[in-house]
């Protein structure tokens, strides 16, 4: 399939959508809710591209558009530029304190003005959905987005500490505005509103994880874990035992 | 099925407050599917006037899905409420009509004497209030329900008198 994006030629998948084959050819276009690796929510807006296909053109969310052979991609119009920046301007009203969003802002040369502003505002999520598709991707499905207009938010069922949930910080992973609290301390994790005791690696005895996480994981691969490895003593072990291998082999 | 040997709803450890063993009813008479949600939350809402927790338990048992899931469609809707409502709805009208003609007083008004906002229930149970949009009364204006009744004309003494006369009532 060939698609041409700001003039050039690319060669595309069946199936794949026109922020994937950009970002696949390192074309440069500004997103928020798209994580690779999860398939696009179409939430946050900012990948909006232009579409030309024979005689019309229309406006798109790159991350959820399957490419279509012959068809002609702007990425960076007057129009499209024009459109990111509202975006950018109403999730800065939203979050004025947000780093992440502010120096988006900056980028763009968004400026609100300060009547419009309220820096008292604590708000940092943006409703993007990343932190709920991970959630579901890991099969915990602990969060979601509830209620709705400007009440809307992400938590857990009744802001209680979900049993579901398994303290594994995904969600405070993936987010791009950093919004979900995670606080470790004492050996405790605490994230939604509920404490998990943390693991610590049997090795080098450094905190790594909750004992649910690991539960959890056991439980899907139909495994017992036989000991508990973080990430980095983990890698070592399988270097090892590579090279022992590898030194009987000669 | 017996709500109370339900293992998960036990080790949700909330305290169990109505009886809703009636609600398996409800909830089997549609098929396990997701798409039946929807349909499955209304009735729940019709018959308890409210989502109970627990309902949610066992949906999402006999549906097979999240309980974030449900309680996400739960409190999308307006319609559907998570809190149990009064013995009486009043459904105070903010359309046009009623907002010129001093439907924001009427609310000030209810709210002093009821000691409740809009969306809430009094501790006795006996009232909510919700505030909604044009109900095709506007002659009336200012307008409100009380379950299926309307009171038109509305004045801060005629609503004083409405209230203290459902609550002479119950006595
Ligand atoms: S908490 Fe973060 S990831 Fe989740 S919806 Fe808000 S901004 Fe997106
Ligand atoms: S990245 Fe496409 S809508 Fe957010």
């Amino acid at each position: 399939m060939n698609v041409k994006i700001d003039g050039k030629y690319y060669s595309g998948n069946k199936g794949e959508t026109l922020l994937e084959l950009a970002r696949r050819n390192e074309i440069e276009i500004p997103s928020l809710c798209y994580k690779e690796g999860f398939e696009g929510l179409g939430r946050c807006r900012l990948c909006l591209v232009e579409v030309i296909e024979g005689n019309s053109t229309k406006t798109v969310s790159s991350c959820v558009y399957p490419i279509r052979d012959g068809i002609e991609v702007l990425t960076n119009t007057k129009n499209i530029v024009n459109m990111r920046k509202d975006i950018i301007f109403l999730l800065l009203l939203r979050t004025p304190n947000n780093g992440y969003i502010r120096k988006l802002a900056e980028e763009y040369g968004v400026k609100a003005p300060s009547r419009y502003l309220d820096m008292e505002r604590e708000e940092d999520c943006i409703l993007c959905g990343l932190c709920v598709k991970a959630c579901e991707k890991l099969g915990t499905n602990a969060i979601s987005l509830v209620n709705r207009g400007i009440t809307k938010k992400v938590s857990t069922p009744y802001d209680d500490a979900s049993k579901d949930c398994i303290g594994c910080g995904a969600c405070a992973e993936v987010c791009p505005t950093n919004a979900i609290s995670l606080v470790e301390q004492d050996g405790k994790r605490i994230i939604w509103n509920k404490t998990f005791d943390l693991i610590s690696c049997t090795r080098c005895g450094k905190c790594y994880s909750t004992e649910e996480v690991l539960h959890h994981i056991d439980e899907q691969l139909g495994v017992k874990t036989q000991e508990y490895l973080c990430e980095s003593c983990s890698r070592r072990l399988v270097g090892e035992k590579f090279k022992e291998a590898f030194q009987n082999l000669i | 099925m017996d709500v109370l040997a339900n293992s998960r709803v036990m080790d949700m450890a909330i305290d169990i407050k109505g009886d809703y063993n009636d609600s398996m009813d409800i909830i089997e008479r549609y098929p396990r599917e997701k798409r039946y949600t929807l349909a499955i939350l209304q009735d729940i809402q019709r018959k308890y006037d409210f989502i109970p927790r627990e309902v949610m338990v066992l949906m999402s048992d006999y549906l097979g899905m999240p309980i974030s899931d449900i309680y996400s469609m739960a409190t999308f809707y307006k319609a559907l409420s998570l809190k149990p409502k009064g013995k009486y709805i009043i459904k105070l009208c903010n359309g046009t009509a009623c907002h010129i003609r001093g439907s924001e007083s009427i609310r000030e008004e209810l709210e002093t004497i009821l000691n409740i906002s809009p969306g809430e229930t009094t501790e006795d149970g006996l009232f909510s209030i919700e505030v909604v949009n044009c109900i095709g009364a506007c002659a009336l204006a200012p307008v409100m329900l009380i379950n299926e009744k309307y009171y038109g004309g509305l004045t801060e003494e005629k609503v004083k008198a409405i209230i203290d006369g459902i609550k002479e009532g119950h006595r």
